[in-house]
């Protein structure tokens, strides 16, 4: 990463150091993320572990846990390592109480699936929504 | 996945989307994390790791003209030639700048962005959203430290969930020497969104 030896004593330059290094070890650390969800489930588990709702120590072994499985199994999904990472946080947060109602999660997910990808928004608008002329 | 923790597999990268969105918002009630403190490490982590997939579409129309033109007649068909691309169902239109007319973008009634080559985080905002479509100039001098010369007309455009606008910013002044891979340097993320411009050529003569 290009900002690795960023000294910046920040509030921000804290939280890029600490990301850092969680992830250093990830595969892919040039290129961590390819789908919007897997920084937002990434960011959660980070968000969730400076919460202190676990120690990273047991989200670790719960990822290791998920990827085994993986690799034991009949290869029936397609490896995704940020699957893992959700299916270890889940895991993580039933064991700490966190996390208490997969039901709830499962139903919520539903409700997310069967909200079309507009609500709530306008249509498409294909010219400016505003212009600032030259004024010279 | 042999332990999924539903019963109902994950297949589809729009279910598993909906399942992370999903447990985000039971977190976010439950008050195991905040909207606030997962956006602040998206935001980290996304400016490290997004925009590059835009400069290097960015640095490509910049060198190559036929993909250059390929890209402003259909950008998501461009992106998919260098294999960025992947989400469901939107359209990407890339909006060129010129000595006279300067894009942004903005969306104004949420959150949407062209994910694969530009991520967002205070674009969305909802006092930018406002401002920027009120009083662009303003807003790009005193906000972004960006003003721009009244000769040149600020066009706001605003991107939905169907139809992703970004910009194709001019390529800086003196970068005619510039490999593709160091062109690509020089393009940030608010120059793709129009609010700001991309790195100036550092020269050895400068003190690079």
């Amino acid at each position: 990463m290009s900002e690795g030896v960023r000294t910046d004593a920040t509030e921000l330059g804290d939280a890029r150091r600490r990301i850092e290094k969680l992830v250093c070890d990830m595969p892919g650390a040039d290129k961590p993320f390819s789908e919007p969800w897997e920084v937002r489930a990434f960011a959660m588990a980070v968000a969730a572990y400076h919460e202190g709702h676990y120690e990273w120590s047991e989200f670790q072994l719960s990822l290791i846990d998920s990827i085994r499985s993986w690799e034991k199994g009949d290869g029936g999904e397609p490896w995704s390592y940020y699957l893992h990472w959700l299916e270890a946080l889940e895991t993580t947060l039933a064991s700490s109480g966190a996390l208490s109602d997969s039901l709830a999660l499962d139903e919520r997910t539903r409700q997310v699936l069967s909200t079309p990808r507009n609500a709530n928004h306008h249509e498409a608008r294909r010219e400016p929504v505003a212009i600032s002329p030259a004024t010279r | 996945m042999t332990a999924n923790p539903t019963d109902t597999p994950l297949r589809t990268q729009e279910e598993i989307a909906a399942r992370v969105k999903a447990l985000e918002s039971v977190l976010i009630e439950k008050g195991v994390v905040t909207t606030k403190a997962v956006d602040r490490l998206v935001e980290v982590y996304e400016n490290e790791v997004g925009p590059q997939l835009g400069a290097k579409v960015v640095a490509k129309a910049w060198t190559d003209p036929e993909f250059k033109a390929r890209l402003l007649a259909d950008a998501s068909a461009a992106c998919r030639e260098l294999g960025i691309g992947g989400l469901q169902g939107e359209e990407m239109v890339v909006v060129e700048n010129t000595d006279t007319v300067q894009h942004v973008i903005v969306c104004t009634l949420c959150s949407c962005y062209p994910w694969p080559v530009l991520p967002p985080n205070w674009y969305k905002a909802p006092p930018f959203r406002a401002r920027i479509v009120r009083e662009p100039r303003k807003v790009l001098a005193e906000d972004f430290g960006y003003p721009l010369p009244d000769s040149v007309e600020i066009r706001v455009w605003d991107s939905s969930s169907e139809l992703r606008y970004w910009v194709l910013p001019q390529r800086p002044a003196g970068s005619e020497h510039l490999s593709e891979e160091q062109l690509a340097e020089l393009v940030t993320r608010d120059s793709m969104i129009g609010v700001g411009a991309p790195k100036p050529v550092v020269t050895e003569a400068a003190g690079a």
